[in-house]
């Protein structure tokens, strides 16, 4: 007796055979299936929970703020996620913002309120090109004594929510310096080079830019009068070589201010 | 310290406490091209903004009604000693213009209706509160201490103990008058006397 049927029940054999390891391998995925989804929800479940049980401390200590944000990253996960704008109301929002509360989500679009506010209010005095720090400095400022403190790294985040608007907000670095940039303008090199020299002091004058900078004088005058015209610089001519001076300056030199 | 209103501080010393404190002036102060009228012209009207801000800010807290232009110049005001930087005349006299258009200054006028020297280094008033609202303010302040129907004096309203804790204590004569009109027009007071014995009666 052969093994191998070669009978018609051969054929019964194999597709019960087939069958039964297609029902198998059914079984296999499904509680594999099971259990990912278990480890999902209680994953799921578990951040809800220290989303809100942390809240709190996700929105008033920055340190924990931004371990938060790598530990999201960590693990492939944007809680800024630009899905999470569009549909707010209908209850719908992204996975993420359900998951947490929306109150990570919040904390930073309430920010980037603050920092479109703050560039449209400085627009003028600055050209559109302003300092996080300084940004920073005038936020906190504004807030109530006891306030959630917030960090360069949060403003940054801000600024990048705001992207889906298309909008100008951008940021730049000009030196060593952080600048957020809500006009669209392009700066030259030179310009570039006029403002990283003018973080120094806070100021420039053409001597000192021919002299460090190696510039013919008509090359430091027109980098600087470009700047002038752009409203990214102040001029004083209150002094022996007029001296240009940087408008985030006006910031850090506070606390000198009184007439004491 | 400030050093011109030395006289201005010993007669306050009785008022609460914050006015005690020497002026906050904003950080902007300290910015050497503030001082310098800026070439461009919407980074001048931010300078401008700021000047107004300050005027108003410094007024308030020194509680001053009427500046002379040619003696702020040398006030700590308009010249900021410590980095050695003053605003022009012509600067300041900006300044004031700024803030004529925004309702906030206005160059004081004689009977003749012609400004006192507005040209050259004139007076003027700072409206850190306009005239409407410094009517309401005494109108509000009456109401409150019950006083409808009675009669003050007009010295009584800003100099008695009474009104030491309202913010038109000490206020200017002239401003009261204004003030005072804006509420007998309404026909919420009546102002009889004469000059210097004035009294009025609220509604």
């Amino acid at each position: 007796m052969s093994r191998k049927g070669v009978g018609l029940a051969a054929f019964d054999r194999s597709r019960i055979t087939s069958a039964q390891y297609a029902s198998h391998g059914n079984s296999l995925r499904s509680s594999h299936s099971t259990s990912i989804a278990t480890q999902l929800s209680v994953f799921r479940s578990l951040l809800q929970n220290f989303a809100q049980t942390h809240a709190k401390d996700i929105r008033s200590n920055p340190s924990f703020r931004a371990e938060f944000a790598r530990m999201c990253a960590a693990i492939g996960v944007d809680p800024l996620a630009s899905s999470s704008g569009a549909s707010g109301k209908d209850g719908g929002g992204s996975f993420w913002a359900q998951l947490l509360g929306n109150s990570v989500n919040d904390f930073y679009f309430e920010l980037a309120v603050r920092v479109v506010e703050v560039c449209g209010a400085t627009r003028e005095e600055n050209g559109g090109l302003i300092g996080v720090k300084e940004v920073k400095d005038r936020i906190m400022s504004t807030r109530m004594e006891g306030g959630t403190e917030i960090t360069d790294d949060d403003i940054l985040r801000a600024v990048t929510t705001l992207k889906p608007l298309g909008s100008s907000y951008s940021t730049l670095t000009v030196g060593h310096k952080l600048y957020i940039r809500s006009v669209p303008k392009e700066l030259n090199v030179d310009q570039s080079a006029v403002l990283e020299a003018a973080q120094l002091l806070g100021y420039v004058s053409v001597s000192m830019l021919m002299l460090n900078l190696r510039w013919p004088r008509a090359r430091a005058k027109t980098a600087v009068d470009d700047l002038v015209s752009e409203s990214m610089l102040w001029v004083d001519k209150q002094c022996d070589e007029w001296e240009y001076w940087s408008p985030g300056f006006m910031l850090e030199i506070q606390g000198g201010g009184n007439a004491g | 310290m400030v050093r011109k209103h030395a006289d201005w501080w010993a007669a306050m010393d009785c008022l609460g406490a914050s006015n005690k404190n020497p002026f906050a002036f904003p950080s902007s102060y300290s910015f050497p091209p503030f001082f310098t009228r800026q070439p461009n012209t919407s980074t001048h009207h931010a300078q401008l903004q700021k000047w107004s801000s300050l005027v108003q800010a410094y007024c308030r807290h020194h509680r001053l009604f009427k500046l002379s232009l040619t003696d702020s110049l040398d006030s700590d005001l308009f010249h900021n000693k410590k980095i050695g930087k003053r605003l022009g005349r012509e600067d300041a006299r900006e300044v004031v213009e700024f803030m004529r258009k925004e309702g906030r200054a206005e160059w004081v006028v004689d009977d003749k209706g012609k400004t006192r020297g507005a040209g050259e280094g004139g007076e003027f008033w700072v409206w850190w509160r306009n005239v409407e609202e410094w009517a309401g303010l005494i109108a509000e302040w009456v109401d409150e201490t019950a006083q409808k129907n009675t009669v003050l004096t007009l010295y009584e309203l800003t100099e008695s103990e009474a009104t030491l804790s309202q913010e038109f204590h000490g206020m200017d004569p002239e401003l009261l008058q204004k003030a005072l009109s804006v509420l007998v027009k309404r026909g919420k007071a009546q102002v009889f006397g004469q000059e210097d014995q004035q009294g009025v009666k609220f509604f």
